[in-house]
């Protein structure tokens, strides 16, 4: 490689290391990754989870998020009907966790296209993915909120 | 003169970001919100050694900064969750309770309903016919056991009609104790 496209590479890595929004971005989008990966690999018909429900667990009954991984390998491979079966919540959350992947993406390009606007793109994100982190999640915070009530 | 500034801490700052996130996504979910509390508490810690470094040596302190927020609004979602289980362990001690009063009900609908109908049973074994008329009316169920009790024949029981015969017939006559 070249010492001029070295130089161009290190200055973006140090442009990138200074831009905590784009790490936040392509951090979240590694974990949505990681999710459907997870819902990828593991089959919903052998029923061979590693994660389990703690509170099943504890207590011997289900809470609201039980079902969760089944349903999402179910979406993953275009089940939808009998995903609604073991969560009925899983499809609000999984529209979430798509629609989150694709707005890091884009918001990441308009924050590196254009700088000039970076302010009101984050406030943008935030208030935007707020309001979709608050639907996609709400029956789950309403059961937190009646516990702690 | 410029301001010397490096990227030390700014590690630390990216590893306590991507452990904060997957505690937020965990947190949230009431399954595993639980565990969730002990990667926050990694996150909360890898976040304050990368902010101090950062502040030591001047650096950017954003991602860390990121993160130890991220990581602290996680942390007390998941320690919410014990509510949570709380609460779920509460209802569970009720379930008993409530399958119990259900069994009750049906018992109490079920006893209501033939309580005052008749009950025919008829019972067919080796060419010979058994045929016994009751009902479940409480009243009559005490007057017949009493009837029986005392050795006198029930009226409407044709089962002890037809033991009696067989027993004459025989010419053996059980005796009262």
């Amino acid at each position: 490689m070249s010492p001029e496209k070295n130089d161009v590479m290190s200055n973006r890595k140090v442009r990138l290391l200074n831009e905590p929004y784009l790490i936040i971005n392509i951090v979240f989008a590694g974990v949505i990754l990681l999710i459907f990966a997870y819902s990828g690999i593991f089959s919903p018909d052998k029923d061979s989870y590693p994660v389990v429900c703690i509170h099943q667990k504890l207590t011997g009954q289900p809470c609201v998020s039980c079902g969760l991984s089944h349903s999402f390998s179910l979406i993953v491979r275009g089940r939808i009907d009998e995903a609604y079966k073991w969560n009925i919540y899983a499809m609000r959350v999984f529209l979430f966790f798509a629609s989150q992947l694709v707005l890091r993406s884009v918001f990441s390009i308009f924050y590196m296209k254009y700088p000039d606007t970076r302010k009101q793109l984050i406030l943008v994100d935030c208030i935007g993915s707020g309001i979709i982190f608050l639907v996609a999640f709400w029956p789950f915070m309403v059961s937190i909120i009646s516990a702690i009530l | 003169m410029e301001e010397v500034r490096n990227n030390s801490g700014q590690n630390l700052g990216i590893a306590a970001l991507i452990t904060a996130v997957i505690t937020f996504v965990l947190a949230v979910i009431p399954c595993v919100g639980l565990v969730a509390i002990i990667p926050g508490i990694i996150a909360i810690i890898l976040a304050t050694v990368g902010l101090s470094q950062a502040n030591r040596n001047n650096s950017p302190r954003g991602v860390a900064m990121a993160g130890l927020i991220i990581a602290i609004i996680a942390s007390m979602i998941s320690f919410s969750q014990i509510f949570v289980a709380g609460k779920i362990a509460q209802k569970a001690d009720k379930w008993p309770n409530n399958i119990q009063n259900i069994i009750n009900d049906v018992q109490d609908n079920v006893t209501k309903e033939i309580q005052d109908n008749n009950v025919s049973i008829k019972i067919e074994s080796n060419g010979e016919k058994v045929e016994i008329n009751t009902n479940a009316n409480k009243k009559d169920q005490e007057k017949t056991l009493e009837e029986l009790e005392g050795g006198d024949k029930a009226k409407g029981d044709s089962l002890i009609s037809k033991k009696d015969t067989l027993q004459k017939k025989s010419g053996n006559v059980p005796r009262k104790k």
